[in-house]
């Protein structure tokens, strides 16, 4: 189905340019784990564009558009996602909206002006790239996928979908910049765009509000806060102590401890993952750890590691 | 708080940019600053050292899950059939939920400019 869109419609003296396009589709379905089939349906009929509007929400590209597997477009850091519906791309005509086959198009589907470049590698090669440098990073982006979710089956779900738009977008990666960066705020966009709206679990209690056993527990504390006592008691506790605590933080607190102290990345680099700014990153930080550095310590008292006297003294 | 000794730096400001030294995030000089405050405050030293242990604990105690092998297979066997399809065609990938699974829509699209002189007549 060609697309022909004249650049100079108006008319006039001068070079005019056209943009013939063809579009052909073919979607599939990969279950998750309990619908699971074996196989791939074979490359289906339909045929007509397609927004990839979903994709770009979760690049954080805010963009909307046809992105090709080899775009050049870097990836816009620093821009928090937001809905691209209706996002024009300056310096596209409106007329290949109008003339688009797809009833898409009158959401404001723009067709960028694809010109002929050198394809820099092929899909094997991108492939071969994308299983070498991103594959290894699965078992991180998983566990990362389990402190969100906190549960394995949307963790396993919320990984699949990253590392497949991952895979769809790895053309527009320029190497050189954070792909595991790159990655967790691929994995951030897409666990707040869909996951959190319909989580197995509750979400943790709203950010601002501090029970009343927080209040108690911070009563019993001197200014110091721990003595070497505590740590000593909070390293007896068995792992899955400490990722229960952690997964009773409320999401956005847990979220900056997680990727501060257990993925080590840089204040600039949560802002970015994150979409906030970097006083945001510090102030949930800063609340997040201490929060949980307060329920450690009332876990390692109910599990007898820790005396009251040693806390009071 | 401030343990009472004559500082460079008051101790409760120290205290107060311990996470961020704890992070790596000052710059040079910050750094040096609190470094030397760190190096004649005991009572900073001990709290410092408490937010290093409770940090290293955390890298240590919530790290370790490993996705399921299945899953492993399954992205790549996935990623090898989007590759056969973008290899013979030059598709476009998109992905996306919905209640059922992730779907994965291919397009392949073909584009030709062309440009030529138009003349009003």
């Amino acid at each position: 189905m060609p697309v022909i869109t004249p650049w100079n419609a108006g008319g006039g003296q001068g070079v005019s340019r056209a943009v013939v396009t063809t579009a052909q589709q073919a979607r599939y379905r990969i279950a998750d784990r309990e619908q699971r089939q074996p196989g791939f349906p074979s490359l289906g009929q339909a045929s007509g564009w397609r927004v990839l509007s979903t994709i770009n929400a979760d690049l954080g590209m805010g963009v909307v558009g046809v992105m090709s597997a080899d775009s050049a477009e870097p990836t816009q850091w620093g821009e928090p996602p937001s809905s691209p519906e209706g996002t024009v791309v300056p310096g596209v005509p409106q007329a290949a909206a109008q003339a688009s086959p797809s009833p898409e198009a009158d959401r404001g589907v723009e067709e960028r002006d694809v010109e002929e470049r050198d394809i820099e590698e092929t899909p094997q090669q991108r492939t071969a790239r994308f299983e070498r440098d991103a594959m290894p990073m699965l078992d991180q982006l998983y566990a990362a996928a389990l402190r969100m979710t906190r549960n394995p089956a949307d963790a396993e779900d919320l990984v699949q979908e990253t590392y497949l738009k991952a895979y769809g977008a790895f053309g527009s990666f320029r190497a050189g910049t954070n792909l595991r960066a790159w990655l967790y705020r691929i994995l951030t966009n897409t666990y707040i765009n869909g996951y959190r709206k319909r989580q197995r679990q509750p979400l943790a209690q709203p950010s601002e509000e501090i029970t009343d056993w927080q209040l108690a527990q911070a009563a019993q504390h001197t200014s110091s806060g721990l003595r070497s006592a505590e740590m000593d008691a909070l390293d007896q506790l068995p792992d899955s102590d400490v990722k229960d605590a952690l997964s009773q933080l409320a999401e956005d607190f847990r979220m900056a401890v997680y990727l501060a102290d257990v993925e080590g990345f840089a204040y600039k680099e949560i802002a970015e993952i994150m979409g906030t700014p970097i006083g945001t990153v510090m102030s949930r930080l800063h609340r997040g750890r201490k929060q949980l550095r307060d329920m450690l310590t009332g876990v390692a008292r109910e599990r007898g590691f820790l005396r009251d006297a040693e806390v009071a003294s | 708080m401030s343990c009472g000794d004559p500082h460079e730096t008051d101790c409760r400001q120290v205290l107060g940019e311990l996470w961020l030294f704890l992070d790596n995030e000052c710059n040079r000089e910050r750094g040096e600053l609190l470094r030397r405050h760190l190096d004649e405050c005991g009572p900073c030293l001990e709290e410092f050292g408490l937010e290093e242990h409770l940090k290293a604990l955390l890298a240590r105690k919530c790290r370790g899950d490993h996705a399921p092998d299945a899953l492993k297979q399954r992205l790549r066997d996935s990623i090898r059939e989007i590759m056969l399809h973008q290899a013979v065609l030059g598709a476009e990938v998109t992905v996306q939920r919905d209640d059922n699974g992730t779907i994965v829509e291919i397009s392949t699209s073909t584009v030709e400019s062309h440009a030529w002189l138009a003349t009003e007549s």
